[in-house]
This record gives C-alpha cells, sequence and structure tokens, in this order.
C-alpha cells in the first residue's frame, strides 16, 4: 500500500518528530535540571535517525521506490546524504551548547528540542520535491533558528541578532512565496517532476518570473550575494554554538534544496537560471574575500568566510551536470567539517574567567600560549584557504573540476584568483597567532568533548583525509547520479 | 537569438514591475503630497503636539501595555488558525477515508502535546 | 470582466507594498512585522486566483498553510520583539546597529 511504504520512507523524520515532541514534554515538566539528559538524548536521537538514513545512501537510492506520497518527498541518496551532515553538523551543535550556556546559566532544555525541530525542517527540504513540502520544511527550519538567535536573552546582541535574522528570513520566505505561487500559476503544478514537464518549451515570462523569485529567496537561505547582509550580524550575535549550526546545517539543506529545485524543476532551463548562479558564485567569493579582511571578530570573520564558501559551491551548481552535483557533496562535506572545526576552536578561546574571546587581537601569540589549540585554528585556516597539502584543497578542486569538464573555464578560473584573495586574510589569523606578541588572554582550559570534535576535524582536513576521498567520491557520484535519476 | 528572445521576454515583467511599482508609490506618496499641496506645511509646536479632548496628553500614546496580552493573542492565532485545517478536512472525510482521520488525529496530538507544553510553562495563567 | 492578470497585479502591488514597508520603514519593528504580514497575503491572492484559474485545488491548500505559517512566524516575530525590547527599551528600526562592520 502506497502510504505503508510513504511511511516507511519518512521514517527518519518520524523519529525526530516524535522525539522532538516528546522531549517538549519532558522539558516541560522536568525543567531545565534535565536540560543535559535531554541534549544527550537528542544526540541518541540523531545517531539513530543518522543510522536510519546511512542505508539508502550506501546503496545509492534512486528512482520510483524512493518517492513518497505521490510525489512530495522523496527519500534518494542526494538526499540522504545531505541528512547525514545534517544530522552530524547538529549533533555537534548540541555537544558544544552546555559548556557555553552555563556561564550564562542559560542551558534550557528547550534548546535541544529547537535543534532537533530545525533538524526537522531541514531534513523535510533536501527531501522536498514539491513546492508545499518545500515551504513547510523551509519554515519549520527557520522558526527554529529565529527563536535560537535570539536564545541569549540577556545579551543584547543575541536579541538583536535574533530580530535581524527573523525580519530577513521572512523576508526571504515572502519573496520566495511568492515566486512558488507564480511557478504554481504558470506551470498549472506545484509538483517539480510535473513542473518539469510542463515548462518544457519556449519559457513564459511569469515562470522566469518565479524563478527568479524562487532563486532569490534560496540566495537568501544560503547567504550567497547579494542576498548575504544578514549573515555577518546574525553570526556575530548569535550565541557560538548557535552560530556554528547556522554555519553548518541549515546551510547544507538550503545548497541541497536550492540544488533540487534547479536541477529536477528547473531542470529543462539551466540556460535560464545559470546565469544568475555563476554572478551568485562569482559575487559570493569576492565579496566574503574582501570583506573579511577588515574584520577584528573572528565569528564574523567566519561568516565572510562561509559566504566566500558558498560561492565555491555554487560554481559546482552553474555546472549542472552530475559532476558538478558530486563535487558539490564533496565541497559540504569538509565545509562541515571545516566549519564545525573553527568554531569550536572558537569556542575555546576563553579567558580565565571563562568569558568568551571573540577579537582577532586577543589570539596574539596563541602559539605560544596554547600550542595544540592555535596548531588546530591554525590547520582549519590553511584548509578553508585550500592551500594543497590540506583537504581544503581537495574540496576546491573538485569544484573547478566539474566547472571545467562543463565547459565554464573562465568561471574557473576566476574562481582560482579569487581563491588566492581570499587566502589572504585566512593567513592573516595564522600570523596574528604564531607571530603577533603573546597577549595572553586566552587561559580557560576545555572539556575533553571540544577537543574531541576539534582533534577528529583537524584529522579530516590534515593529508590524512585524502584517504576518504575514494568512498566520498563514490558515494557522492551516486547521490548525484540519483539527483538526476528523471522519474 | 536567444539572448534576444530573453530579453524581449522581460520587457513584460519589467513593465508589469514598473506597474507596481508606481501604483504601490503612489499610495504611499500621494497622500503626503497631495497634503503638502492643499495645506499649507507650517508645524508648529501647537499643531504637533496630540489632542486629546482639549486637554494636553497626560501621558505618551505609546506607552506599553502588559505583554501578556500579546501572549494572549499569539496563543489565540495559533490555535484558532490550526483550526481550520479541520473544515476541509470534516467535508472530504468520506474521500479520504480512515487514513485521512487518523492523520487528523496525529495533528491534533501534536497541538495538544504544543497546548500543555504552553500550560505548563504557564503561559495560560493571567497572575 | 475581471480576468488573472488583475489579480495578479493587485498581489504584486501589494507585494511590493510590503517589501517597501520592509525597507523604507525607520520607526517601528511591528510595522515590519505588518510588512510581512502583507507579503503573505498578496502570495495567498496569488494563490487563490491561480487556484480557481486552473480549476485545481492545490492552490487553495497552499494558502491554508500560508496562512497558518503566517501566524506561527507572526508568534515567534512578536516573542522575539518582546525579547529584543526588554534588552534594549526600544523598538526602534534604526536603534538596531550593534553590531557593524
Amino acid at each position: 500500500m502506497e502510504l505503508t511504504s510513504s511511511l516507511g520512507l519518512i521514517a527518519p523524520e518520524i523519529l525526530l518528530s516524535v522525539a522532538g515532541l516528546f522531549l517538549l514534554l519532558v522539558a516541560a515538566w522536568a525543567g531545565d535540571r534535565a536540560s543535559s539528559a535531554i541534549s544527550i538524548a537528542a544526540c541518541v536521537v540523531l545517531g539513530a535517525a543518522f543510522f536510519l538514513v546511512a542505508p539508502s545512501v550506501c546503496a545509492g537510492a534512486a528512482g520510483l521506490e524512493t518517492v513518497a506520497f505521490g510525489g512530495q518527498f522523496r527519500a534518494d541518496a542526494f538526499a540522504g546524504f545531505a541528512k547525514l551532515m545534517i544530522y552530524a553538523a547538529a549533533g555537534a551543535a548540541l555537544v558544544v551548547a552546555p559548556a557555553f550556556f552555563t556561564r550564562y546559566a542559560a542551558m534550557r532544555a528547550e534548546y535541544p528540542v529547537l535543534v532537533l525541530f530545525g533538524t526537522l525542517g531541514m531534513s523535510i527540504m533536501v527531501s522536498a520535491t514539491d513546492l508545499l513540502t518545500l515551504y513547510i520544511g523551509l519554515e519549520m527550519q527557520s522558526l527554529a533558528a529565529y527563536v535560537l538567535a535570539a536564545f541569549l536573552r540577556p545579551d543584547q546582541r543575541s536579541a538583536e541578532a535574533g530580530l535581524k535574522y527573523f525580519v530577513l528570513g521572512a523576508l526571504a520566505s515572502g519573496i520566495l512565496l511568492f515566486g512558488a505561487s507564480l511557478l504554481y500559476g504558470f506551470t498549472g503544478t506545484t509538483q517539480f517532476e510535473l513542473m518539469r514537464v510542463a515548462m518544457a518549451g519556449p519559457i513564459s515570462t511569469g515562470t522566469l518570473f518565479g524563478i527568479v523569485f524562487v532563486l532569490a529567496g534560496l540566495a537568501f537561505k544560503i547567504s550567497a550575494v547579494p542576498f548575504h547582509m544578514w549573515t555577518p550580524d546574525v553570526y556575530e550575535g548569535a550565541p557560538t554554538p548557535v552560530t556554528q549550526f547556522f554555519a553548518t546545517a541549515p546551510k547544507v539543506a538550503a545548497i541541497a534544496l536550492t540544488a533540487r529545485v534547479a536541477l529536477d524543476a528547473f531542470g529543462t532551463h539551466a540556460d535560464a537560471w545559470r546565469q544568475v548562479v555563476i554572478f551568485a558564485a562569482l559575487a559570493s567569493i569576492v565579496v566574503g574575500a574582501l570583506g573579511a579582511i577588515g574584520q577584528t571578530n573572528i565569528k564574523r570573520l567566519l561568516a565572510y568566510s562561509s559566504i566566500n564558501n558558498v560561492g565555491f559551491i555554487l560554481i559546482g551548481l552553474a555546472a549542472a551536470t552530475p559532476q558538478g552535483a558530486s563535487a558539490m557533496l564533496v565541497y559540504l562535506v569538509i565545509y562541515v567539517a571545516m566549519s564545525v572545526g573553527s568554531f569550536v576552536a572558537v569556542l575555546m578561546l576563553r579567558d580565565e574567567d571563562g568569558a568568551p574571546v571573540e577579537r582577532l587581537a586577543d589570539l596574539a601569540g596563541l602559539s605560544r600560549t596554547k600550542p595544540a589549540l592555535a596548531f588546530c585554528l591554525a590547520a582549519m585556516m590553511f584548509s578553508l584557504a585550500g592551500i594543497p597539502p590540506l583537504f581544503g584543497f581537495w574540496g576546491k578542486f573538485v569544484v573547478f573540476q566539474a566547472a571545467v569538464q562543463a565547459d565554464l573555464v573562465a568561471l574557473a578560473a576566476i574562481g582560482i584568483a579569487a581563491s588566492v584573495i581570499g587566502a589572504f586574510y585566512y593567513i592573516k589569523v595564522v600570523k596574528v597567532m604564531y607571530f603577533d606578541e603573546a597577549v595572553n588572554v586566552v587561559r580557560d582550559r576545555s572539556d575533553w568533548a571540544h577537543w574531541a570534535l576539534l582533534i577528529i576535524s583537524t584529522a579530516l582536513m590534515s593529508p590524512l583525509g585524502y584517504l576518504l576521498t575514494g568512498p566520498l567520491s563514490v558515494l557522492a557520484d551516486r547521490a548525484a547520479a540519483s539527483l538526476f535519476f528523471l522519474v | 537569438m536567444v539572448a534576444t528572445e530573453y530579453l524581449l521576454g522581460y520587457l513584460p515583467i519589467l513593465i508589469f514591475l514598473g506597474v507596481a511599482l508606481a501604483l504601490s508609490a503612489l499610495f504611499v506618496f500621494l497622500p503626503i503630497g497631495v497634503s503638502r499641496i492643499t495645506g499649507s506645511h507650517r508645524p508648529d509646536t501647537a499643531k504637533l503636539s496630540e489632542y486629546e479632548s482639549g486637554f494636553p496628553a497626560f501621558e505618551s500614546p505609546r506607552s506599553q501595555f502588559d505583554v501578556r496580552f500579546y501572549l494572549v493573542a499569539i496563543l489565540f492565532i495559533i490555535f484558532d488558525l490550526e483550526a481550520a485545517f479541520l473544515f476541509p478536512w470534516a467535508v472530504s472525510l468520506e474521500f479520504t477515508g480512515w487514513p485521512g482521520w487518523i492523520t487528523m488525529m496525529v495533528f491534533l496530538a501534536e497541538l495538544a502535546i504544543g497546548f500543555a507544553y504552553a500550560w505548563k510553562k504557564g503561559a495560560l495563567e493571567w497572575e | 470582466m475581471i480576468g488573472i492578470e488583475h489579480y495578479i497585479v493587485v498581489s504584486s502591488i501589494l507585494f511590493v507594498l510590503g517589501v517597501l514597508g520592509i525597507f523604507l520603514n525607520r520607526k517601528n519593528v511591528i510595522v515590519i512585522l505588518m510588512a510581512i504580514e502583507l507579503i503573505l497575503l498578496s502570495v495567498n491572492i496569488n494563490f487563490v486566483a491561480f487556484s480557481a484559474f486552473l480549476n485545481d485545488l492545490v492552490g487553495q491548500v497552499f494558502a491554508m498553510l500560508v496562512l497558518t505559517v503566517a501566524a506561527g512566524e507572526a508568534a515567534i516575530g512578536l516573542a522575539i520583539l518582546v525579547i529584543y525590547y526588554r534588552s534594549r527599551g526600544t523598538i526602534a528600526v534604526d536603534d538596531a546597529n550593534r553590531m557593524k562592520g
């Protein structure tokens, strides 16, 4: 029966929602005392969801048997691949949170619940093959994210970040929705498959308008230039564990969603959206690189770095080929690991009172006072810059390779040139840590969970990461193939 | 060739957006403009002070009012609008059958959980 | 005879008004919330008009979902606004400048 098989396909989402609702009740009755227990339970749930999704990724699930609810939802290998990254990133955001919030006595039991609901929304987003599912998933993720940004209630910057994120995020949803309504009106359907069929042939102005609006709304969510202006403020103001979450999981979800919308729903008109994506890619790389140069706050710097990275990922999308999609996924894996590593390192920077250190100047001479931490952070920075022995280089390499194979040589050349500019500010951070006069601000010791995450991500980014290129590219190729499998 | 077709295709959109922009700008600026033209624009303290039945205002009209009003209004809107799903569900139940019935019960259960959370957190208490 | 174009023009005007309301307003964040609602309602006009025009129910289902999500969004927006007001004592847009760069 169709319903039963559909329910089987959305098992990870059912697990997440049931667990989220249950933990919400626990949070209400047990109160903030239970927050650590709820965090652990949420991590376990994310782990279980991870293992529920993993088989479909390994098997490269594609085709009709992955379609649920009459074409509204698709649990294929592409969605699975993105979900694995999302669950892992959400788990990391849960692990680092207690140490940060406890200092402000603000570790509330709702934090893990909100992360779970946000993750559920992202999980729906990456599987969405209908504008309805897309919208529900996107809003579920966004609403949880707005609350998370304002989670540190006594902090003025957190409240302001929440407000800014809410206003601009709601505007983005509105723009996307307006585009969706035009697409529905001019193609007569909300399903991606049928939309692609309806769009075949010459494109009507209404449809074109719809495509542009939907892409603009999505560009907002992935913080691609010219819709990036909220990113630095929100990343700076939000509590650091939440910033780490924003920089990883929702970004993966929104990029995977953009890829599915562009390649599936708008697949017959790649020439119509390619210009937009190429422009956004190049502008993101350049603005991300130039904007980061003058920054004195590390979180702000990492925000510009994430804008810059989104540009490289969009180059993979601009290729509009299975190779491009696969390169995008590989880059995303590396990006998530690098972001988690950098933000965990930032979280570990605390002065003797345990207050977080966020200014770049306070890092001066970190290599003398905290050599291990400085070494890991330096590795992250070199990897973000894409300097060859480190794994970050591989992500850029596959993306440019896909672009060249798709005859976008000029795009690849400009991207490579711009990544050289980008290298400047990453290396500046390393210079401050290794060659400046030691100020000895960072004093506090960190717990084992932070060290474990930092060491794992540093190991992934080290040349050891190249051992993974084989399995990673096989899985990413299968996932990309499932995206291009036309039902 | 393709490029010019696209450009031509953009023309109606441009007009369309232009009309929308012009009309909405008109709505915003016309009243301001009309009042500028018809009345003489000479603001003074007497004109700018707010009028409250002949007395000078006792307090700022923007005084904050209780945040509990917001809370009640928010909760009302949410639970009220979810009920909007019940009407189409009720009239189409004969087509959706048991799966439809169970789905709606799951939805209502989720709403009940949200309600229980709000209740337990004290959002429904006035004092 | 009122055709589909008229609905699209009305909804486009409302949409542009909503977007302008977000960007031109410098006084009060509540106005921004209202502008967001205006945008979502303009979308709803589109959906319902297209739904009637295409003789297809999906548009109306979508409109209903948009309505409920809009309520949730307004609720969360107001909640964040209350937090912001408590920490700052103002809800003027121009004052939201604690972070620069």
